[in-house]
């Protein structure tokens, strides 16, 4: 009863930083229901990862650790997908188009609902059918971690509603145990002939450090179960990241980043068209200052260009499947900057300030060569500009030994325009306004631990945040989605996106056994969706009809992660990872995107190197659907075994020699997990291979 | 140094100079006050009241549908003649039948100092000859015009048997100057009453509905012409991208579609 009345308390004082939001007294009044429902529910989650900060409600991934004892997991690591990486997330679902850039979601929010950065640079997909989630052009090679925050903190760089994912960045290590360090892999995959060969290089002074990482991907077609060919699933790419660390003295860093990426070949089986390739240019300058004994711990400040070259290919499908031949490239060019300064006001409060900038430019245009007759050129982002500056604040107060709160907020203004002719002549068609236009939006937040005991912690945590439309659902032109099989226009009057969320969940951590659970709510008003324009005719060949991005008046997402780990004896461990969604809208149909309750549960063994891990991975059905409004049709439940032994070798000289055997989907099941597009049977039986040599 | 910075200057003035140009360019799509240098001379003839008749129009050559005609006078002294009376008279010669068509008098623009009228040209000269008869003052001036087809896929005239036994032409007003988005656009009715004889028609409810045939789709937000009288329809057309467009026409009197016109653009 204890932490549900400091639950009240840091409520309370929360209420305070709201109450200047609400306009309305319903919504203050909605506010307190969601807020006693939540409290009162007290069902709930949370991942408790070795790696995992509750107190952020915030999830980290690690990758590439500097850390020793990260050896053993990077070269297992490494050698994943960052799609595979994502999908074992909880909280994490992915939507599947092809065998290639699936697209994440955090409990049930996607696209603009969440902000996906890459270490804090903001960067946006260049494909209008959402071919390319800017976690396609990452690969785990160039990684140090992936953390994933489902609420609004300190550390976002946008206002997304749903939280975040941040790709950050492995750096360079200064004066680090060898000069000249790596690791060299490559793996083999049976299923799709999938090879790929990778390899990171770190040399390092005390002065200054390289480190350069490469990764070669290619992949035939995959095979669903009974060995049935999904065709056009294919890919091919390579991925080069270089990080030059120089330290300019104890204080100051200087950080330099470039990724390249490129992508060809890449087939979608979900979707009318492939990619004849998909290139991204990444590059960053950072500065670092860090003093621990000055009240003003760090500053550091990164200037950050991205572009995006993307171009759709409809040539390599048979021509009975391509009812007209189209051209559709598309780029995406971003640049920008923040600058975070963590500063300690006293003992109890770490205060940290964020500034960042950036602008983003999209364009991505159609021509249509049809049989007979002219050719047809469209845009279907006409041109679309993006700018925002925000500001985010944020404390750490450390009230007590047992309780700490963490709270803040994040102002932001976003100047939306058309910067050409064509482009806003474009506009025209389905709005007589000016393209120009300025929004705010930005967010508050809290979030309170509270540790019960050594054993036991309880945290929980408000919000209210709003969010601007993405350029897509502004200016967004006959863009069209397989899964409603609808075009969609954007809407330059579409309001912000609002939600109050809360969260609550309590960590259980004994010698043996550690379980956490979350539960979450989100309210929302003006949730941005589909809706059918009946009198407009789709300009997509074969689509069922037009609709406009806009706002319908409130929508609920609430759901919940249970973790469990348990080491009945040393070599053993036995863990489940559980989420679930549930989504409903105004009127109390279900929300499409909503992932059904998943389940992945395995036993390990592990002793003397030897790793043998038995995983089951499964997820009910999902019925809830509304296919009249949204397009979804149900999915049946699927239960899947996978099945690896990987074996550590310690050499001479810190070097190390790690291999991997495995089977995933051992009974070859047929399935497809809901977010999948096109409902598209996932790979079938795959016997997968892969050493690494880290040196 | 100095011829860096001369040169520069130079070019900026070129650029000013250019866009300037550009800018005139454009006006006379939108008609009103134009340059004269715009109208394309067609030809001269002298009449036998010794006039001198220019005759321009707004491109060299002339294709089907609607002509804007400006037309000159002068005496033999080569003085502007700004008080005569001027008015056209087209003929197609087919061999074997002779017709006119829509047109609109020439009527004198105080400012561009020409007589202005317009010609519907219903027909390319590939199917016989057209003669325009310029009258000034009485006495004429003959002209003979190369009306060329419309180009591939475009239709910008039509002749249709109305099913209330009477025959109309349906033509796009010029100028035109498509882009993707919203466009204005005009439309003339005439009826043709006789092979001498096509008065204007300006009481049918018009409905337009846009396709793009080769896609099988049509846009959204359009405004249905509506008649401005003299024959002319005014609306909006919503082309969502370029390619081949087909406004089909729905002429509708007294709730009965008399005719169901198109006029074809590409763009």
């Amino acid at each position: 009863m204890y932490c549900f009345r400091q639950k009240n308390h840091s409520k309370l004082s929360f209420y305070s930083l709201l109450e200047g939001k609400f306009k309305k007294k319903d919504e203050m009044k909605k506010f307190i229901v969601l807020s006693f429902t939540l409290l009162l529910g007290g069902f709930v989650f949370s991942q408790n990862d070795d790696t995992l900060r509750p107190s952020q409600n915030y999830k980290e991934i690690i990758i590439q650790g500097q850390k020793k004892d990260s050896k053993e997991k990077a070269s297992a690591q490494l050698q994943e997908s960052t799609d595979k990486l994502l999908s074992t997330t909880p909280g994490i679902t992915l939507i599947k188009r092809g065998n290639f850039a699936l697209e994440p979601t955090i409990r049930g929010l996607n696209a603009g609902q969440i902000n996906t950065t890459i270490d804090g640079m903001q960067m946006f997909g260049a494909c209008t059918d959402r071919m390319d989630p800017i976690s396609s052009y990452i690969e785990p090679t160039n990684l140090e971690k992936i953390q994933l925050s489902t609420t609004p903190n300190g550390e976002q760089t946008g206002s997304a509603i749903g939280g975040g994912i941040n790709f950050a960045l492995m750096k360079a290590e200064l004066g680090a145990a060898k000069k000249f360090s790596g690791k060299v892999g490559a793996g083999y995959q049976t299923n799709a002939n999938n090879i790929q060969t990778l390899g990171t290089f770190q040399y390092s002074t005390k002065r200054w450090a390289l480190l350069v990482n490469g990764i070669y991907r290619k992949a035939d077609n995959y095979q669903a179960a009974n060995r049935q060919e999904i065709l056009f699933s294919q890919f091919e790419k390579w991925n080069a990241g270089a990080n030059l660390v120089v330290a300019l003295n104890d204080k100051n860093r200087i950080s330099l980043d470039y990724i390249q990426d490129e992508g060809y070949d890449i087939g979608y089986p979900a979707l009318t068209m492939d990619v004849a390739f998909a290139k991204a240019y990444i590059s960053a300058v950072t500065h670092t200052y860090e003093n621990r004994s000055r009240k003003l711990r760090s500053i550091e400040s990164k200037f950050y260009f991205n572009f995006i070259d993307h171009a759709m290919d409809d040539t390599k499908r048979p021509a009975e499947m391509v009812p007209m031949h189209m051209d559709m490239p598309g780029t995406s060019r971003t640049f920008g900057m923040f600058s975070k300064a963590k500063y300690v006001l006293n003992p109890k409060h770490i205060l940290t300030f964020q500034l960042n900038a950036f602008q983003n430019d999209l364009h991505a245009e159609m021509t249509m060569y049809p049989d007979i007759g002219s050719e047809m050129f469209m845009l279907t982002v006409p041109d679309g500009q993006r700018r925002t500056a925000g500001l985010n604040v944020a404390d750490t107060w450390l009230v007590n030994e047992k309780l700490k709160i963490s709270y803040g907020g994040r102002g932001e203004v976003n100047l939306s325009d058309i910067t050409t002719k064509i482009g806003r002549q474009t506009l025209t068609s389905f709005y007589d306004g000016e393209a120009a236009q300025t929004r705010v939006s930005g967010n508050v937040f809290a979030q309170a631990n509270y540790k019960f005991t050594k054993k036991i912690g309880f945290y929980g945590g408000l919000s209210y945040g709003q969010r601007p439309p993405s350029l897509q659902e502004i200016y967004g032109f006959y863009l069209f989605n397989r899964v409603d099989n609808h075009d969609y226009l954007g809407n330059p009057d579409i309001l912000n996106e609002e939600s109050i969320s809360g969260n609550i969940g309590v960590n259980l951590k004994y010698e043996k056994l550690a379980i956490s659970l979350e539960g979450f709510a989100n309210s929302f008003t003006n949730y941005i969706t589909g809706l059918v324009l009946p009198e407009f005719s789709n300009m997509t060949i074969g689509a069922d009809g037009v609709k406009q991005f806009d706002n319908i008046s409130d929508a609920l997402l609430t759901g919940g992660e249970l973790t469990v780990k348990w080491n009945p004896i040393k070599v053993l461990t036995v863990q489940s990872v559980n989420s679930y969604t549930y989504g409903i809208d105004e009127t109390g149909g279900f929300l499409p995107y909503i992932p059904p309750f998943k389940s992945i549960n395995s036993l390990k063994y592990h002793h003397k190197g030897w790793n043998v891990k038995l995983e089951h991975v499964g997820a009910f059905a999902q019925n809830n659907v509304s296919t009249a409004r949204y397009g979804e049709g149900t999915t049946p439940a699927f239960n899947l075994l996978n099945f690896a032994v990987q074996k550590h070798i310690d050499l001479k000289k810190d070097r190390a020699l790690h291999t991997e055997f495995g089977v995933e989907n051992i009974f070859d099941t047929p399935y497809y997990e809901h977010l999948d597009v096109l409902k598209i049977q996932r790979q079938g039986v795959n016997f997968v291979i892969r050493t690494t040599f880290v040196f | 140094m100095k011829k860096i910075f001369l040169l520069s200057l130079m070019s900026a003035f070129l650029f000013v100079s250019c866009k300037k140009d550009k800018d005139e360019t454009v006006d006379p799509m939108t008609g009103g006050t134009t340059a004269a240098a715009q109208y394309k001379l067609i030809d001269k003839d002298t009449t036998d009241n010794d006039l001198i008749v220019e005759l321009y129009a707004n491109t060299e050559t002339i294709e089907m549908g609607y002509t804007p005609l400006y037309v000159k006078i002068k005496d033999l002294g080569g003085n502007a003649v700004e008080n005569a009376m001027v008015s056209f008279m087209p003929m197609m010669d087919m061999g074997t039948m002779q017709h006119s068509s829509p047109l609109e008098q020439p009527v004198f623009n105080s400012t561009s100092k020409y007589y202005e009228g317009m010609v519907v040209f219903t027909m390319a000269s590939s199917a016989g000859s057209w003669e325009l008869d310029v009258m000034a003052n009485g006495e004429s001036a003959t002209f003979d015009i190369n009306v060329m087809m419309n180009p591939t896929n475009t239709k910008y005239v039509g002749s249709y048997n109305g099913t209330d036994g009477e025959k109309y032409i349906v033509t796009l007003v010029r100028p035109f100057k498509w882009s993707v988005g919203m466009n204005d656009v005009s439309f003339m009715v005439h009826k043709k009453e006789s092979m001498m004889s096509f008065p204007t028609v300006s009481d049918f409810t018009i409905a337009m509905d846009p396709q793009m045939t080769s896609m099988g789709h049509g846009s959204p937000n359009n405004v249905s012409p509506v008649s401005k009288g003299n024959g002319y329809y005014k609306g909006k057309v919503n082309y969502t991208m370029t390619g081949d467009w087909r406004l089909n026409l729905d002429l509708i009197k007294a709730g009965d579609t008399i005719v169901n016109a198109y006029i074809d653009v590409l763009f």
